[in-house]
């Protein structure tokens, strides 16, 4: 795979894979995301019920 | 400090019969500042040296603001030394009376520390050349000073070196013009640095002429020839645009606001302009009598403290703060601020060496201004105030942010004596070289894992996934704050960027495991925590210590023998060695026969095969149709730039039942040839090369290939002497071995690493001789990243069907 410029997670912005805040663009977004998981914000789904799983 | 105190500290009062005491004090002054000169201009580098010309011009600026001179010109000559021209009274030139004896006005402003008109606020209101001692200062700190005034129609010279008198002031010549001029070199002696930078002066004579509406400041580099002219009739609302020049702002025009309060001695006169732009610094500017005052003071102060309150008032009056806990703070309504304060007083009261901030009390008489002014113009503008606003209430929600992160790496809270997590068992070697830590969700999971750990050297760290029920038949996982903190304390390194934060060589583990169920929902918890390593803990990517554990997903037995199988595919691959064991297949009319290692891997072809198509066949729906694209073989572009593969498979797909009109078209667009037909709901569908050359088809394509050569239904599959089974197709006879295989063997599916028993968890994924690990690498973060955000989606729709069609492929990435 080539190396592609990335983007910044929570801004979008182009950031180059040397960034000292890679892969955030600035500190600040950083920190946005940091909150973000502090407050529980990313999940994931899940399968609600493990009973019914017949595998298919 | 009193301006007067620094006048020729601990000398007695002269004795006016005694003419060479009285010269000696005079001139002691002088001899004072050679001595000591960073005490009155700040330094003898640089800065002290740029401070000469600011302490002329200064003189100049103040008879502008006295309403008598219009313009100063300065020039930088060859030899690094300086003149100020400007156009103003000129230094009065007759007698005066100091300590008892008759001298020359000039000569006393030139030779003597904080003397001159500056003192007598009648004869200047204002005066900002009060920066260190005058021009009297400069005059020593010179080897050369050439004086020439000209004033009631006379030009009149002095010159000066080092500060001494080299002779009585001459009357030279007649004039028409009036002004002042002051040409001096600063002494090599003294002056560590003597060469003047044009940029830094500039950058000073533009904030004066910016602070001075309308009046012209010219600066002319002899050295260079370069040349700037400033001249700002905006007066500080030009000096706020020049600020933001190049930035986004988030209103047209600065916000100027300006009066005058009578105070003790005077009047007082305040000017505050303002523009926000899209960026997360406050740039300020205060001066008081055109001084920088960089450490701030009253004004400062009453600014700020008036724009919180003001914003804050504006907001509610709006409200706007429906969703914001409490006030706006300071720092909030500042970030953006580009703004300058200029108040112009008499007798200004300053604070320390360089002056850096004013003392003089007049906070409550700015802070009134900007209340009312800045009150009333928001009111006014409301498209304005709410930008302003939003952008606060914006920052107000960062600086939460950055409260709850640094809340993440607080040591606080659910730790034993060691500072670590309650929840962590830690294992007894203390040498992290040789020391892993499994990271395990789920409270079962983690059980067994603690049971089959060998607590000397594996460390066990639980995390407790929370599920939320978004809608009605959605949950979703998460990973609250304790378990977050936990993660981070437990790794020891703290996270952010290694060059600042974290520190790899507190890393307590060589191996950080990340060991979560064989199934999705397991693969989706592990993409959470891979993508909190990719973004907070890079480090520990980089340097190879993050690590998959690969549990069982099967196990299969058979009498004594069982065996351990990581996935899907490998549970197929399996299935179909053992079972073709000790069978042949026979297929095609010739009655070829395939069996043992080609047996098997004919099979493991075909169930490849299958589930590729499949993948392939939810783009069209039709296996039939599916089918005869893929034995078209339409796997590059040039297939679609004649029409000639299309036209032939056109017939076929028309003959497919539930398909009517299928045809080869040009479409005008791409250039390219595309086959167009209309399905059972008579909507029209399109078989074209970006169809074609999905990944899906492209792997369909190589997998039909792949079983060309056996593939020639019906097949027999034959198990020595008892009769043999026929299939039809390849689906069947998939279908009859796999039966086979549940009929044979004993089949468990693990649902979580909780459901094995800890020594079945430890020799299949914990034992360091018996399991494989896969180390995460820094290529696999695009993926991770990729996998996330379709995780995170807003949307529900495109998530599901993502999920749907990828889960199982979260396993095949390379991670």
């Amino acid at each position: 795979m080539s190396e592609k410029q990335r983007r910044c997670p929570i801004c979008g912005r182009a950031v180059e894979s040397g960034a000292p805040e890679f892969p955030f663009c600035s500190p600040r977004c950083r920190t946005r995301d940091l909150a973000n998981w502090a407050s529980g914000i990313y999940r994931v789904p899940v399968k609600p019920d493990q009973d019914e799983d017949d595998g298919s | 400090m009193s301006t007067k105190d620094a006048v020729a500290v601990g000398s007695p009062i002269p004795d006016s019969a005694d003419y060479s005491a009285a010269s000696i004090k005079v001139l002691g002054g002088m001899e004072a500042v050679r001595k000591r000169p960073a005490m009155y201009i700040g330094s003898t580098g640089e800065m002290g040296l740029h401070h000469l010309v600011y302490e002329v011009v200064d003189n100049s600026v103040d008879e502008a603001l006295a309403g008598f001179a219009d313009r100063v010109d300065v020039t930088i000559h060859t030899d690094n030394s300086i003149t100020v021209v400007d156009n103003g009274r000129g230094i009065p030139v007759g007698e005066m009376e100091v300590d008892g004896e008759k001298r020359g006005a000039a000569e006393i402003v030139m030779t003597k520390l904080h003397a001159g008109g500056k003192f007598d606020s009648s004869s200047y209101k204002v005066s900002g050349g009060l920066h260190g001692v005058g021009v009297s200062c400069v005059n020593a700190l010179s080897e050369a000073l050439e004086l020439e005034i000209w004033r009631d129609g006379y030009t009149w010279q002095q010159s000066f070196a080092c500060g001494e008198i080299l002779g009585p002031i001459q009357r030279a010549g007649k004039t028409q013009k009036r002004g002042t001029k002051i040409t001096f070199k600063p002494d090599a002696t003294i002056f560590t640095i003597t060469e003047y930078n044009f940029d830094t002066l500039a950058n000073r004579l533009r904030e004066l002429s910016f602070l001075n509406r309308g009046l012209l400041i010219t600066l002319t580099d002899e050295r260079t020839d370069k040349a700037a002219e400033f001249r700002y009739t905006g007066g500080i609302a030009e000096f706020v645009r020049h600020l933001n020049r190049g930035k986004q702002v988030l209103h047209d025009k600065p916000i100027v606001m300006e009066g005058a309060r009578d105070i003790a001695g005077g009047v007082l006169q305040m000017e505050v302009a303002l523009q926000y732009n899209d960026s997360y610094t406050e740039t300020l500017f205060s001066f008081a009598n055109n001084i920088n005052t960089v450490d701030g003071g009253s004004h400062l102060s009453g600014f700020r403290s008036a724009l919180t309150r003001t914003i804050n008032v504006i907001g509610q009056s709006l409200n706007l703060f429906k969703d914001v806990k409490e006030n706006l703070t300071g720092d909030d309504v500042r970030e953006g601020l580009v703004a300058v304060i200029s108040v112009k007083l008499p007798q200004p009261q300053f604070e320390g060496q360089t002056k850096g901030k004013l003392n003089s009390d007049i906070k409550g008489q700015v802070e009134a201004l900007i209340n009312e002014k800045l009150g009333e113009y928001l009111e006014h503008n409301p498209p304005v105030a709410k930008r302003i606003i939003a952008k606060a209430i914006e920052a107000s929600r960062a600086r939460e942010a950055a409260r709850k992160a640094r809340d993440l790496t607080r040591r606080k809270g659910a730790l034993d004596s060691g500072g670590l997590p309650g929840k962590l068992a830690d294992c007894s070697e203390r040498d992290p070289q040789r020391c892993e830590i499994f990271i395990v969700e789920g409270e079962s999971a983690g059980g067994t894992a603690k049971q089959g750990r060998d607590r000397r050297y594996q460390a066990i760290l639980p995390l407790k996934g929370k599920i939320l029920n978004v809608e009605k038949a959605r949950y979703d996982k998460m990973l609250g704050h304790e378990e977050i903190r936990a993660l981070i304390t437990a790794l020891g390194t703290g996270i952010g960027p290694a060059a600042t934060d974290l520190d790899y060589t507190k890393l307590r583990y060589a191996k950080v495991i990340l060991m979560t169920d064989a199934d999705v929902d397991g693969s989706h918890i592990r993409t959470l925590l891979l993508t909190f390593f990719f973004r907070h803990m890079k480090m520990l990517i980089d340097k190879g210590n993050v690590f998959i554990a690969q549990p069982p997903l099967y196990r299969i037995k058979k009498g004594r023998s069982e065996q351990y199988i990581k996935d899907d595919k490998e549970f197929v691959s399996v299935m179909m060695r053992r079972i073709t064991e000790d069978r042949a297949l026979r297929y095609g009319e010739g009655g070829a026969e395939l069996k043992g290692a080609a047996l098997s891997k004919f099979l493991v072809q075909l169930s490849d095969f299958h589930t590729h198509f499949d993948k392939a066949d939810r783009k069209l729906r039709h296996p039939a149709l599916t089918q005869l694209v893929l034995e078209a073989g339409l796997d590059k572009k040039a297939d679609f730039e004649t029409p000639d593969k299309l036209r032939a498979l056109a017939p076929k797909v028309a003959a497919l039942a539930g398909i009517a009109k299928a045809q080869a078209v040009l479409d005008e667009e791409h250039n390219l040839w595309e086959l167009r037909y209309k399905d059972a709901n008579q909507l029209e569908r399109v078989v074209n090369a970006e169809l074609a050359l999905l990944p899906e088809f492209k792997q369909a394509l190589r997998g039909l290939r792949q079983i060309a050569e056996h593939y020639h239904p019906p097949f027999l599959l034959t198990d020595g002497d008892a009769a043999p089974v026929e299939a039809a197709d390849g689906r069947r006879l998939l279908e009859f071995i796999l039966d086979e295989g549940k009929r044979l063997f004993s089949v468990q599916r693990y649902k979580g690493l909780g459901e094995m028993r800890a020594d079945q968890l430890w020799e299949t994924t914990m034992d360091p001789t018996t399991r494989t690990l896969l180390k995460v690498r820094l290529e696999d973060l695009p993926a991770c990243e990729e996998i996330f955000s379709t995780l995170m989606g807003e949307e529900v729709a495109p998530r599901r069907e993502f999920i749907e069609q990828n889960a199982l492929d979260v396993k095949n990435l390379d991670i």
